[in-house]
């Protein structure tokens, strides 16, 4: 069942989005440590802000307007068109029919809410090495995305890919008090097994047809061609996609963390010895620097926008700072 | 060779322990990271690339410990000459779609099967054999068998599935039977690279894993849509069909495409490397199954071809029974927007009198008869309080949609339903035949506006909302386009005709017959599922009452066949050895003795290497 909400809730505290949460599809029961994350995440500050797009307009009526889309009923007007049998008399110029004497209709400006897909990529890399904490800030930048798109009135779906079952997908929401349910469905997911993103993007691009933003949050430890690969899947269903690019510290800066070991790929299994001299370092940062260049090359080619995080900063910054320069959030 | 003190292998571990120190004592740690993607592309010295690089010291502690721990066990030599020892093996072969895969000796299942043939003829003669398949489900091919003549028939007998791949589940299975043999190994023939296999590495780490193929040149049908316009016939029936090139060479395939044995489309498709292409064909020659087939001489044949569905489609033929000369003027309007259809009007009176019959769909406006005709589908409108169908509790005013079930086919293609507003409405309860499918609330209370089921074998719908007049106004469009979606709802088939399904995966039958006639489907359970192992098209019946299932294989993972080439890597964790047998002479006094040579070789190492640096520091000094 999805909810309809014709009269949207007054903005609520975060710490009445506890258990006397009325939403029959969220947890009935909240773990306090749960809670206490979810609180930490202050996400009242992100109040006032939403999310972006130029188009993923939705079916369902909301409070973002995308113009040439004239329909025949709205606030701003943005249009005439001949009147034809069964158009609203309401909307009849008579000014226009008195000057020109021509049965004019005005038309409005479409006035839809966007679904924002966020894709957490859970692939077991998203948690490698753990102390750098990459799973923890996409999560809580997936719940601050989430809460910013309910919170001004968009709805929002959240999916994990990867993982060692099947794809964990959350119900549409549409009421901010949702954000809650999303972070606990965040929490119990976890980071294990292999991703193919591209093949993961176009499966559920293929599952879930309906129009919208996706944003997808993911390492992108994975071969560009890979991510241009999911980035024009989900294009090619009418996606407007952002690239969100979680990183953790060691992976910028290997030799803050080791310095002679055996790298294990926490996917594959597979190992290579190291010992990090400075000639080294040099090389995988000459390495690194060409990879992030091609991943913002494929952002460009496909027209999509692409913002770094580096896992463990403090994400308000980033919110605020990173991704309003990338357009992906705006003052309402 | 047998043991007197097998659990004294325990002691092993003192192996590992040496392991570890050594490693901590050249200060190596294992760094675990997300992808060794970037680090591969690092040059590195060649004296770093090997992990573990043990000295004589290292080679002459290992061997002390390896004698203190063998003479622990107290081995004993067997003077008689006992049978070899016995190696039960376990063949799990991969039997998914991409063991199709053509190479230059053969298929992949081909190479597979010669591989495993091999295997089983290294096993000593009266060792057991387990064959185990993998595909979308885990199958027990033969229980275990020293008969080599009922292996090698049990393995020509097996042919690759159209099927997805699940190694896992498989593998669960084949470790569960091995560990009832004492000493059993596992083996594994899959055309997927272990690190993409879905097998965790401690669990790959128990069986001997043979990776085989190695060609890219595929070609495939990745996905076809079919779309039918509410209340139109099938020539304005719409498919896409999205093609893909999964080779990383450019291509060029012709696609073909028949509705019912009739030649609908052809097209030439050039695909660039790793590409899609996404086709439309429109205006059908008929209805019934579509056959589309893409010619390519690729590598995988099984997923060139696809089959889809176009229905018959219905135009709108009811049979409206009502008092409101507004309601029936209305639907005449109706009527006449929509080609084909027809509206026939009576009276309550009248039905009560002489129900007509004939028609598949019948709408009620505020009355619920007593009796319906066979093979008539109904929909309630406005149903008064006390009826045996509808059950309602009163009447609301001013009431407005609040919540709907996007998944139901009654509503589908319907969005925006919260824009219903009704002046008048029944105030429907619960019925045991059917499902709420939309909630209205009024100021008062939240209550069911549509109810949905199928009740006496019929499909009924309850709606509560106040039809009459100024239906097709503008103000009221949203409430005549879900009575319309509820009323195209009704008119279908009872029961798909056909039912559209991927290979390998359950999906629930529906209503309709579930007894397969021919085709390799399988259809168990209640409520049924079927589940189709082969790609293409199958029937259910009883005969004279049959269905067709329509089978494709729609799997990314399957069709992109491309390996980086083969490989073979052996199990690092073997299972117990069989317990040893008695008798014969004892060998720890000698593995005792073999130890004390070793300590003194080890100090004696040991000393050798301390004396360069006591002459360094005494020339220091």
């Amino acid at each position: 069942m999805s909810t309809a909400a014709p009269d949207r809730p007054a903005p609520a505290r975060v710490d009445e989005l506890g258990p006397r949460r009325v939403d029959a599809r969220a947890p009935r029961r909240v773990d306090e440590h749960a809670l206490a994350r979810f609180n930490r995440l202050a996400l009242t500050r992100f109040d006032g802000l939403a999310l972006h797009v130029r188009r993923g307009m939705g079916e369902r009526p909301g409070e973002r307007r995308f113009p040439g889309h004239a329909q025949p009923s709205g606030v701003e007007v943005e249009a005439y068109s001949t009147y034809t049998p069964g158009d609203d008399l309401r909307h009849l110029d008579w000014h226009a029919m008195a000057r020109l004497d021509a049965l004019l209709v005005r038309r409005f400006t479409a006035e839809r809410e966007v679904l924002f897909h966020i894709l957490l990529d859970g692939s077991a890399s998203m948690d490698a090495p753990p102390k750098d904490g990459k799973l923890a800030s996409a999560r809580a930048l997936v719940t601050v995305l989430a809460y910013i798109a309910l919170a001004a009135g968009d709805a929002a779906r959240v999916a994990v890919l990867g993982g060692t079952g099947p794809v964990v997908t959350s119900p549409v929401h549409r009421q901010r008090r949702s954000a809650l349910a999303i972070f606990e469905l965040l929490a119990t997911s976890s980071a294990a097994g292999t991703l193919q993103l591209g093949a993961a993007c176009e499966d559920y691009a293929r599952r879930h047809p309906e129009a919208g933003a996706a944003l997808l949050v993911s390492d992108l430890m994975t071969d560009p061609a890979d991510v241009e690969r999911g980035v024009l899947a989900l294009q090619a269903r009418r996606f407007e996609v952002h690239v969100l690019h979680v990183v953790g510290a060691s992976e910028l800066d290997p030799a803050g963390s080791f310095t002679r070991g055996v790298l294990v790929d926490v996917e594959s299994g597979a190992t290579r010895p190291i010992a990090l001299d400075a000639g080294i370092a040099a090389l995988y940062g000459e390495v690194l620097d060409r990879h992030l260049s091609a991943l913002r090359a494929v952002a460009e080619r496909t027209r999509c926008s692409y913002s770094r995080l580096v896992a463990g900063t403090d994400l308000g910054t980033f919110v605020t700072g990173e991704l309003a320069r990338a357009g992906l959030v705006r003052r309402r | 060779m047998s043991l007197g003190h097998p659990t004294g292998l325990v002691a092993l571990a003192a192996v590992a322990v040496l392991v570890l120190l050594y490693l901590y004592d050249r200060r190596r740690r294992t760094i675990p990271v997300g992808t060794l993607f970037l680090w591969q592309q690092v040059p590195m010295p060649p004296r770093d690339r090997r992990r573990f690089r043990p000295d004589l010291l290292f080679i002459a502690q290992l061997l002390l410990v390896l004698a203190l721990v063998g003479a622990y066990v107290r081995p004993v030599l067997d003077d008689a000459e006992p049978p070899p020892p016995g190696t039960p093996l376990v063949v799990v072969l991969d039997v998914s779609a991409s063991m199709q895969a053509m190479e230059d000796d053969g298929t992949r299942f081909e190479t597979a099967r010669r591989r495993a043939l091999a295997r089983i003829a290294d096993v000593a003669t009266g060792d057991d054999v387990l064959l185990v398949t993998a595909g979308s489900r885990a199958r027990v091919v033969l229980p275990w068998t020293a008969d080599q003549a009922s292996i090698r028939a049990a393995l020509e007998a097996i042919v690759p599935a159209d099927t997805p791949t699940d190694l896992a589940p498989a593998l669960e299975l084949a470790r569960g039977l091995a560990a009832d043999r004492a000493g059993a190994r596992v083996v594994v023939f899959t055309d997927l690279p272990p690190e993409t296999s879905g097998l965790a590495p401690e669990v790959r780490a128990h069986v001997d894993y043979v990776q085989l193929g190695r060609t890219d040149d595929n070609v495939a049908i990745a996905g076809i849509t079919v779309s039918t316009p509410p209340f139109h016939g099938p020539s304005d029936t719409t498919a896409t069909v999205d093609v893909r090139n999964y080779a990383r060479t450019t291509r060029e395939v012709v696609l073909e495409a028949h509705v019912a044995g009739t030649a609908w489309a052809r097209r030439t498709l050039t695909l660039a490397p790793r590409a899609t292409e996404h086709v439309l064909l429109t205006r059908p020659p008929a209805s019934g199954p579509v056959v589309v087939r893409i010619g390519t001489d690729d590598a995988l044949a099984v997923d060139d071809h696809a089959t889809a569905w176009i229905g018959p489609g219905s135009a709108l033929d009811l049979l409206l029974v009502t008092d409101s000369r507004a309601l029936a003027d209305a639907f005449a309007g109706v009527a006449a927007a929509i080609a084909g259809s027809r509206i026939e009007v009576t009276s309550r009176a009248q039905y009560s009198a002489t129900p007509p019959a004939g028609r598949r769909v019948a709408l009620f406006d505020g009355f619920v008869p007593a009796t319906l005709p066979l093979a008539t589908n109904a929909l309630f409108v406005a149903p008064p309080e006390g009826n045996d169908v509808c059950p309602s509790a009163g009447r609301r005013r001013d009431a407005v949609v609040v919540d709907w079930d996007d998944d139901h086919p009654a509503l589908a293609g319907l969005g925006a339903l919260q824009a219903i507003g009704v002046a008048g409405t029944s105030q429907l309860g619960d019925a045991d035949w059917g499902d709420p499918i939309v909630l209205a609330a009024s100021a008062e209370a939240a209550f069911s506006l549509l109810i949905a089921g199928e009740r006496n074998g019929r499909r009924t719908a309850c709606l509560g909302a106040e039809l009459g007049a100024g239906l097709a106004s503008s103000d009221r469009l949203p409430l005549l386009l879900l009575t319309l979606a509820t009323l195209r709802w009704l008119g279908e088939p009872f029961g798909p005709s056909a039912l559209v399904v991927e290979t390998g995966r359950p999906t629930l039958a529906g209503a309709g017959p579930t007894a397969p006639i021919d085709g390799d489907v399988e259809i168990v359970g209640d409520p049924a599922v079927v589940t189709a192992e082969r790609a293409g098209i199958s029937r259910v019946g009883p005969a004279g009452a049959e269905r067709l299932v329509l089978a494709n294989l729609f799997d990314d993972r399957e069709s992109d066949i491309g390996r980086s080439g083969a490989g073979e890597w052996l199990a690092t964790v073997h299972e117990d050895a069989p317990p040893p047998e008695r008798g014969g002479r004892p060998l720890a006094r000698w593995l005792y003795g073999a130890a004390l040579v070793l300590l003194g070789l080890e100090w004696a190492f040991w000393r050798r290497q301390q004396m360069p640096r006591q002459q360094i520091h005494g020339e220091a000094r």
